[in-house]
């Protein structure tokens, strides 16, 4: 059974409708990709599905739904979010930032733990532990959103757009990461991407989201070396 | 500029009579201070200025008043108590006024608190009067109840309403810092501050710590109300209406999101408060607050963010 199962999936905001009725499934221990245009309704998708925006349809995580929980109910339910843009707290330390992430956890002995070990999984956060966050460079700050989500010990990390505004070389590392981390610790992982072609490198499966709807889905590898998939949906 | 130096007050030099002022200053700066800590406390989780935090403050002064001079409870007993329920009516207010508005427009809000002023304010002189009462006195403040520095004449002494009311606003600092800084519930306050979205998505129950920014705020205004009473020797419906707008001004000042800021701010206001009128003589204590407010504009024209805001930089 796959650990995420969407089913007519449909949000917006406020009368425009974005998503007219998603179908999707993540397998548990995977990475998936989702990837289309600017507008194509990927943070929607996201946004829906971690409790930000009110949407109809199903969505279960283990058979238990999520839609119409609030934000840190989804998140208790073992979803984390990294939104698009970072988001980081600025104001607050990189620790403190990793403290955040583990908000909901009571063992904190364990929450220390964790903080070591991504500090050195992401050795920038380790050597700029009591720095602001807002100091960070942008991939700095992406590498922290990242381990700020892993915190919480998710069964399902959100990704929008990891790689927006970093540069290739920090963006290529960023995935490298990430496939690492699933590779090792099985994280699922749910990724939206401008970026195909990168994406395409880690994930096994992949959706394209066109207007609101599933317009195409396969195994990531496929969609990768379809030729007239690549020239009408991706891009290059 | 020389001009200026024409109008200056020799005697505003002499050190007992300078070192009197700038007590006095900063007593009134602790006043100032802990009401632009009220302010800043809900403006940083929820962008919002409560304008009704001075009337609050007003009639929780006026529920000690009952409790000591009426029910006779010792002050230091009442005191405790008002705090509680003020943080418990401050989260009642967040939960139930503010929020089922709030998600409509920032204006709104601005109506609500409004309203509230003038509710509260019309409350509490239907319930107590219009005539003043004798002021609340957590420390003693009786004309000898001081202590003598400088024999003088001028005389250079500090009263011990001061002397609490400095004691009381370092308190208070430090409760604020350890609890925001030390503690689990200070982390996810100081989150949602720096970034709400964020701080759903990684679970903090967010609502809550709108509640606790009230509750906090309330709780320490009440306070302020108190130490307000006892240094103006009086109480009554109007008590808070000057104090606030100087406490608005120190959190302008010293930035509305600066926690530090309201400390550095209030006091600064209160200096500049006490020592203008006196060293100009063309500056009457009734133009002591147009005084201040210059100094404040002139400080917000090079730093709008105050002195300790956050400067809002996107970077896009």
């Amino acid at each position: 059974m796959a650990l995420l199962e969407v089913q007519g999936l449909r949000a917006g905001y406020g009368p425009v409708a974005v998503l007219h009725g998603l179908d999707f499934e993540i397998p548990e221990h995977d990475i998936v990709v989702l990837l289309g245009a600017n507008g194509a309704g990927k943070t929607t998708t996201l946004r829906a599905l971690s409790g930000m925006l009110p949407a109809s349809g199903a969505a279960r995580i283990d058979g238990q739904s999520i839609l119409g929980l609030s934000a840190d109910r989804v998140c208790a339910r073992g979803i984390a979010h990294v939104p698009q843009g970072r988001g980081t707290f600025n104001e607050l330390t990189v620790i403190e930032n990793l403290e955040a992430g583990a908000y909901l956890r009571r063992d904190t002995a364990a929450v220390k733990a964790d903080i070591d070990r991504w500090c050195e999984v992401f050795p920038v956060l380790g050597q700029r532990r009591t720095q602001a966050a807002g100091q960070l460079s942008g991939g700095e700050q992406q590498m922290l959103a990242v381990a700020r989500a892993l915190m919480s010990e998710p069964r399902l990390l959100l990704l929008d757009e990891p790689s927006l505004g970093l540069a290739p070389l920090v963006t290529r590392g960023l995935f490298e990461r990430l496939a690492e981390i699933n590779a090792s610790a099985g994280t699922t992982m749910f990724i939206v991407e401008q970026n195909a072609n990168l994406a395409l490198d880690i994930a096994k499966y992949a959706y394209v989201l066109e207007a609101g709807l599933i317009a195409l889905q396969g195994p990531a590898a496929d969609l990768a070396s379809d030729d007239d998939v690549r020239k009408a949906y991706l891009g290059f | 500029m020389l001009l200026l130096l024409a109008f200056v007050n020799g005697s505003f030099f002499k050190p007992a009579f300078f070192l009197q002022l700038v007590t006095n200053g900063l007593s009134n700066g602790a006043i100032y201070a802990a009401m632009a800590l009220t302010v800043v406390i809900i403006y940083k989780t929820t962008g919002h200025l409560n304008f009704a935090q001075g009337e609050m403050a007003t009639f929780a002064a006026f529920v000690v008043y009952v409790l000591t001079a009426e029910q006779h409870f010792n002050i230091w007993i009442a005191l405790p108590v008002v705090v509680v329920l003020s943080m418990a009516a401050g989260a009642g207010l967040e939960r139930f006024l503010i929020r089922p508005v709030e998600s409509r427009s920032n204006l709104a809000v601005v109506i609500v608190t409004l309203g509230l002023f003038l509710l509260l304010n019309a409350l509490t002189a239907v319930i107590w009067g219009t005539q003043p009462k004798t002021g609340l006195r957590p420390f003693p403040g009786g004309i000898h109840d001081q202590i003598t520095v400088l024999k003088g004449p001028p005389q250079f002494a500090i009263g011990y309403g001061a002397i609490g009311t400095w004691a009381v606003l370092i308190g208070v600092v430090i409760a604020i810092s350890v609890l925001l800084n030390k503690t689990k519930l200070g982390l996810g306050y100081r989150a949602v501050a720096a970034n709400r979205e964020s701080a759903q998505l990684v679970g903090i129950p967010v609502s809550r710590m709108l509640m606790l920014g009230w509750a906090l705020s309330t709780g320490i205004g009440s306070i302020g109300g108190v130490l307000v009473s006892q240094s103006s020797g009086t109480l009554d419906f109007n008590l808070m209406g000057s104090v606030l707008i100087y406490g608005f001004a120190a959190a302008a000042l010293g930035g509305f999101d600066s926690i530090r800021g309201a400390i550095v701010g209030g006091l600064i206001v209160g200096l500049a408060e006490a020592l203008l009128p006196n060293l100009f003589t063309f500056v009457g204590s009734e133009l002591s607050l147009a005084m201040a407010l210059v100094i404040i504009l002139a400080v917000l024209l090079v730093r709008p963010q105050g002195l300790f805001g956050t400067a809002r930089v996107l970077r896009v």
